[in-house]
Order: structure tokens, then C-alpha cells, then sequence
């Protein structure tokens, strides 16, 4: 809010409340929804769109982590159950009582929400790092005990639950293929991010940052903190259940593994890499840990193969042989890296070089 | 502004106790309808502890509260805000990575509607509500205030003079019935105590806040200059009450400040 070009006055608080405040910045975002809502699936290759679904995918399951960790100061190391209890919900709703899917998934976000708020009820007495066991024993609770257990055993189907194709569709669409997935995967990206932009401009989003910022000086300004950090657990569950619902349409068959721990900590990594407490942290770092492993792999091929390099360095084709464990510590590396050189994650250099440019060319 | 004899806030025979130590001992006092009431007494005499147990952060252990008639002592501190009770602190608690507009958006709270819902749509309801509660802020508290320039900037940047008074504007954005001021003068230079305290009187004093004001200060200048009334607590114990002149003359007082019956004004003037 605080940059504005010279030449641009408001009159109306309403212009200051807006997002985007000047031509410049409506042309850009035009040209930022051309591209991915036009561009990308018109001309894209299907590698690129079934990437651009991980990534998306990422961003609406790391919405939820964000919001809780970076918004509300609520530490969550089990996001992943709730994008089960929300995949799940959507798939038994869908296979079981034959709902259709676009409701099914909105009960999955509702119901994962919920399941959210009950491992977000110690968050009222414990703070910071205790409340880092009661969100693991979400994820241990939900995914390995009862959905292992439980849950996959409805209907008989065995552990996984595979959803015929052409189930799963939205009135007249049937999403089949990647490039369908794509498109429900922009709208929905785009709905979850503008519905969680407008929180954090009012009442109820305000009142999350306040309680991160300093929860007793909250509380004295009227704050009811423990029913504001429950809805901080119900939102962000809400998002953990429609990414899981809507994961579910790439997936051919839905199991517990899709949904392990390591995702879980995988999100918390999305938010540390992107940055914590900004938006743009979240997309960013879905990018960043999406793009880069693929990017890696691409790195470890070309080496692989290039005779130039096999002949300067003959113990490159192993590398092909090792590659999960090359990739992995390459990628950790990467991260370790990032954490040292960039503690504020990928938003802050982004709003570093845009006040940069702000500026251009003086320095000051 | 005119004084009245309404009582608004009545404390009765606090008593709290941390572990073996007595914090306060059956302390009562009243706090009449549009006075600055100020709080004095040496350091660990227990000034913050009263208004923590006023604000509801401390549950006394003996004692009632009452506000406006209305017993408040068993209300939490975000319930008591609701009923109009606002406060500073003594050590700045701001909202560090916030904006100055919002840390006084936050005080806005409890006048707020926009639900959960309505505030993920945003667009009609609460885009309104924002900009008719900006409205307010602007006219009634950044321009009280003086804090026009800083509006934008974050408050963990801003110099500390300036982030009692964003404290002070977040406390007023609620519009409290009654305002506790813990230190509100501490670890200011000259020239912002007498900003700080034309602040007070201008809260206290002018048409459209008159409201009252419990004062917790080390700075007997200000306090004897602008309170209605001063209480003095020494040890958790209640050691004098009365209009500044009466307090200052008290030999209790003199003695629990100096020890000896020596001059009490002891200012940076």
C-alpha cells in the first residue's frame, strides 16, 4: 500500500482500499491471467500443464499452512491430514452416495475444516512449539490410524480407492485430462487466494495477525482469541479439504500414501522457502520446490547423456543410477542455502527488487 | 470536562498474590465518570497489577470489580474490552508486523460486523464498513493524534516516542468508555511528554471523547499537573487518595518516596 507512482492522488479511501491502484498494475495483471488462463493450456505441452498441477496443487495446500503458520503463529505439522479428510469426504460422497463432484468437494473442504478445528482445540491452552505434537498427531491420527484402518475399508475396495473415469465432473464437464485439471485447478488457485487476500484485509484476518503479533495486547482490544485461532484452524482445514478434493481429479486411484508425513513437512518447507506471512510466499514456494527437483532432473539427464561431459567426467552415468538420492541431496542443499542467504524467503527479495525498480534508476 | 459524581469504575478490597508475594492488599478505590485518576507509587508498588486486574489480564484473589454497576470481575480481558474498557502498556505491545493503519484497523474490532464470509467476498458489505471505519480513524484519531505521516509505515520501524502514541491511538480506535494508561510518559524526551499529555487532556477534556482516564505515572509533574485525583499504593497497600495537593502534602507519601519529608516534585524540569 505504501508505494504509489507521483502523479497518482486518491480521493476516495475506497481507491486506497483496492488492490490494484493504477493502469500499470491492472495491465499487468490482465497479462498474468491471459497467460494462465489463455496461454499456458492453449499452448503448453502436456509435460509443462501436468507440472503446472503440481505446483497448483502445492499453492492450495500450502494456503492453509500459511494461514496458520505465517498468519496466525499457529505451528501445523499435519496439514496433510486434513487434505486426506477432504479428499476422502469428496471421494466416498462421490463413489458412495453418487453426489456430484463440485458439492462433494465443497462438504470435503467443510468436513476437513472441522477436522482441523478438533486438533486446533489445545491451541487454546499450549502455544508455539507444544502445539507441534498435537498437529503431528493429527497427521498420525487421521492418515495412519483411522484412513488406513478405517476409512479405506468402506465399500470393500481394498486400500486404494480408484474412481472410474468420467466420475468425476463438474454439469456437463467431465475433468479427464490434464489440461481439464488445469483449468479447475487455475479457478480454484485464483478463488482461494483472492478469498484469503480479502481475509487479511478485514475484520477476522486482522484479528489472526494481531494474535501472532502479540495475542495478550489482542486480547485487550476485544479479540476472542480462542475463537479466533479456531477459525484460523477451521479456514485453513477448509483449504487443506478442497486441495485434497480437488487432487483427487489427477489422481487415478486415492490412497494414504499420497497423504504422508513427508508432505506434511514438505508444506511447511513451501512456506519457509516462499516466506512466511505473505501470499506471494505461497506461490512462490510452491514454484520454487515444484520447478527446481524437476529442473534438477532435467540437469542430471542432460549431463548424463551429453557425451561432451561423460568424457570430461566419466562417473556422471551413475549419477543417473543414484538419481533419487542425488536429487534429494541437491535439493536439501538448496535449501539449507536458501535459509542461510534468504531467511525471509522469496517474497521479501521479490518486494526488494520491486521497490528496487520502483525507484529506478536512483538509488533513493 | 465537567466532572460528575457518578462512579463508573468501583474496585473493592483487591487482594493478589503471586506465589508468596503480596502484590496487593485489600485495596478499594473509586474511579469517578470523566476524571484522570492517576495511580502513583514507587517501583513494585503494585500500579501495573491493579490495572492488569482492572483489564482482566490478572484474576485477583479476593476483591470484586465493578463497571458501570456491572460486576466484571469473573469477565475475560477481550469481554471487558467490549464493555469499554481500553488500556496501554507499560512496555510498548504493538502489533510489530503491521502497519500503523492497521494496528488501529485492530482497534476497530469489536465495532466491526464483517464475518467470515462476507469478509473472504469483501466486495459491497464489508468494502463499506472498511471505508466508513477508515473514515473514523482518519478524522477522529490520526488527526487527534498527529500521526498523519506515519499511517503507512510499519510500526516495528518507527522510533519509540512514536509507538506509544500509535498505542495510545490503537486504544483509542476502540472507543473506550474508560482508558487505562500504564507509563504512558516513560522513555520520552520533554518535548513528546508535553505532546503526551495534551493527548490526555485532550481525550479527557474535549466534546467528543470525554473519556476517563486511570493513569499510571512516575512523572509527578504531569500527574499533579493534570490529575482530578491521585491515589498512592505503597507495598501493595493503599497509602493515600485525594486531590494532587492533599497527596503531595501527605507525610505517608513524602516518606514512601524520599523516606524523608524532603521536597516529592523530583522531575526532569
Amino acid at each position: 500500500m505504501g508505494y504509489r507512482p507521483c502523479g497518482v492522488y486518491h480521493q476516495y479511501y475506497s481507491q486506497d482500499h483496492a488492490w490494484w491502484q493504477t493502469k500499470f498494475v491492472w495491465g499487468k495483471m490482465t497479462l498474468l491471467f491471459i497467460t494462465i488462463f489463455y496461454l499456458i493450456p492453449q499452448f503448453a505441452g502436456m509435460y509443462l500443464i501436468s507440472v503446472a498441477n503440481v505446483v497448483g496443487y502445492t499453492i492450495l495446500a500450502a494456503m492453509g499452512v500459511q494461514l496458520l503458520i505465517g498468519y496466525c503463529g499457529q505451528i501445523t505439522l499435519g496439514h496433510a491430514a486434513f487434505l486426506a479428510v477432504g479428499a476422502y469426504t469428496c471421494t466416498l460422497l462421490m463413489l458412495q452416495l453418487h453426489i456430484p463432484f463440485l458439492i462433494a468437494m465443497i462438504i470435503g473442504g467443510l468436513v476437513g475444516g472441522l477436522w482441523c478445528v478438533l486438533f486446533g482445540l489445545p491451541s487454546a491452552r499450549v502455544k508455539g512449539f507444544y502445539l507441534i505434537m498435537t498437529t503431528m498427531a493429527a497427521q498420525f491420527i487421521t492418515v495412519e490410524f483411522f484412513i488406513t484402518q478405517y476409512i479405506s475399508q468402506i465399500g470393500g475396495r481394498g486400500v486404494a480407492f480408484s474412481i472410474p473415469p468420467g466420475t468425476i465432473k463438474i454439469g456437463p464437464w467431465v475433468i479427464k485430462t490434464d489440461r481439464d485439471v488445469y483449468y479447475l485447478m487455475v479457478i480454484l488457485v485464483v478463488l482461494c487466494t483472492l478469498a484469503m487476500a480479502n481475509l487479511l484485509r478485514s475484520k477476522v484476518g486482522r484479528a489472526w495477525i494481531a494474535i501472532r503479533d502479540n495475542d495478550i495486547a489482542a486480547e485487550t482490544m476485544g479479540v476472542n482469541i480462542v475463537l479466533y485461532k479456531l477459525l484460523a484452524f477451521f479456514v485453513a482445514g477448509f483449504f487443506g479439504g478442497i486441495a485434497g478434493a480437488f487432487w483427487i481429479t489427477s489422481l487415478a486411484a486415492v490412497s494414504p500414501e499420497h497423504f504422508h508425513f513427508g508432505w506434511s513437512l514438505w508444506l511447511v518447507g513451501v512456506i519457509l522457502i516462499g516466506g512466511v506471512g505473505s501470499i506471494y510466499g505461497t506461490i512462490f514456494g510452491s514454484l520454487f520446490m515444484t520447478l527446481i527437483p524437476e529442473g534438477l532432473k532435467f540437469l542430471i539427464f542432460f549431463l548424463t547423456q551429453s557425451p561432451f561431459f561423460v568424457n570430461l567426467m566419466p562417473f556422471l552415468p551413475h549419477l543417473l543410477e543414484k538419481f533419487l538420492y542425488v536429487k534429494e541431496a541437491a535439493f536439501g542443499l538448496a535449501i539449507a542455502f536458501f535459509l542461510i542467504y534468504e531467511p525471509n524467503g522469496l517474497s521479501y527479495r521479490w518486494w526488494q527488487i520491486k521497490n528496487y525498480f520502483n525507484l529506478w534508476p536512483f538509488s533513493y | 470536562m465537567v466532572l460528575t459524581d457518578e462512579i463508573q469504575l468501583k474496585v473493592e478490597n483487591i487482594h493478589m498474590a503471586f506465589g508468596g508475594v503480596q502484590a496487593l492488599m485489600g485495596v478499594s478505590f473509586e474511579v469517578k465518570k470523566g476524571e484522570i485518576f492517576s495511580i502513583i507509587g514507587p517501583n513494585g508498588a503494585g500500579k501495573t497489577v491493579m490495572l492488569n486486574c482492572i483489564n482482566g489480564l490478572y484474576h485477583p484473589q479476593k476483591g470484586r470489580i465493578f463497571f458501570e454497576g456491572k460486576e466484571i470481575t469473573k469477565l475475560k480481558p477481550y469481554q471487558r474490552a467490549q464493555l469499554g474498557i481500553s488500556r496501554t502498556f507499560q512496555k510498548i505491545e504493538l502489533f510489530k508486523g503491521a502497519t500503523v493503519l492497521d494496528n488501529i484497523r485492530l482497534g476497530r474490532h469489536i465495532h466491526l460486523k464483517s464475518g467470515l464470509l462476507s469478509g473472504a467476498i469483501y466486495f459491497g458489505k464489508t468494502a463499506r464498513e472498511e471505508v466508513e471505519h477508515r473514515d473514523f480513524i482518519e478524522r477522529e484519531i490520526i488527526d487527534l493524534l498527529e500521526i498523519e505521516h506515519i499511517r503507512d509505515k510499519i510500526v516495528g520501524m518507527l522510533p519509540y516516542g512514536l509507538q506509544k502514541r500509535v498505542e495510545l491511538a490503537r486504544a483509542l480506535a476502540l472507543n473506550p468508555k474508560i482508558i487505562l494508561l500504564d507509563e504512558p510518559l516513560a522513555g520520552l524526551n520533554l518535548e513528546e511528554v508535553e505532546d503526551m499529555a495534551r493527548f490526555i487532556l485532550d481525550i479527557n477534556e474535549e466534546e467528543r471523547w470525554q473519556t476517563t482516564c486511570v493513569l499510571v505515572e512516575h512523572d509527578m509533574g504531569v500527574v499533579m499537573d493534570i490529575s482530578h485525583r491521585v491515589m498512592a499504593l505503597n507495598f501493595g497497600e493503599k497509602i493515600a487518595e485525594g486531590t494532587p495537593p492533599e497527596v503531595q502534602n501527605n507525610p505517608h507519601v513524602i516518606k514512601a518516596y524520599l523516606g524523608e519529608a524532603e521536597e516529592i516534585y523530583v522531575t526532569r524540569r
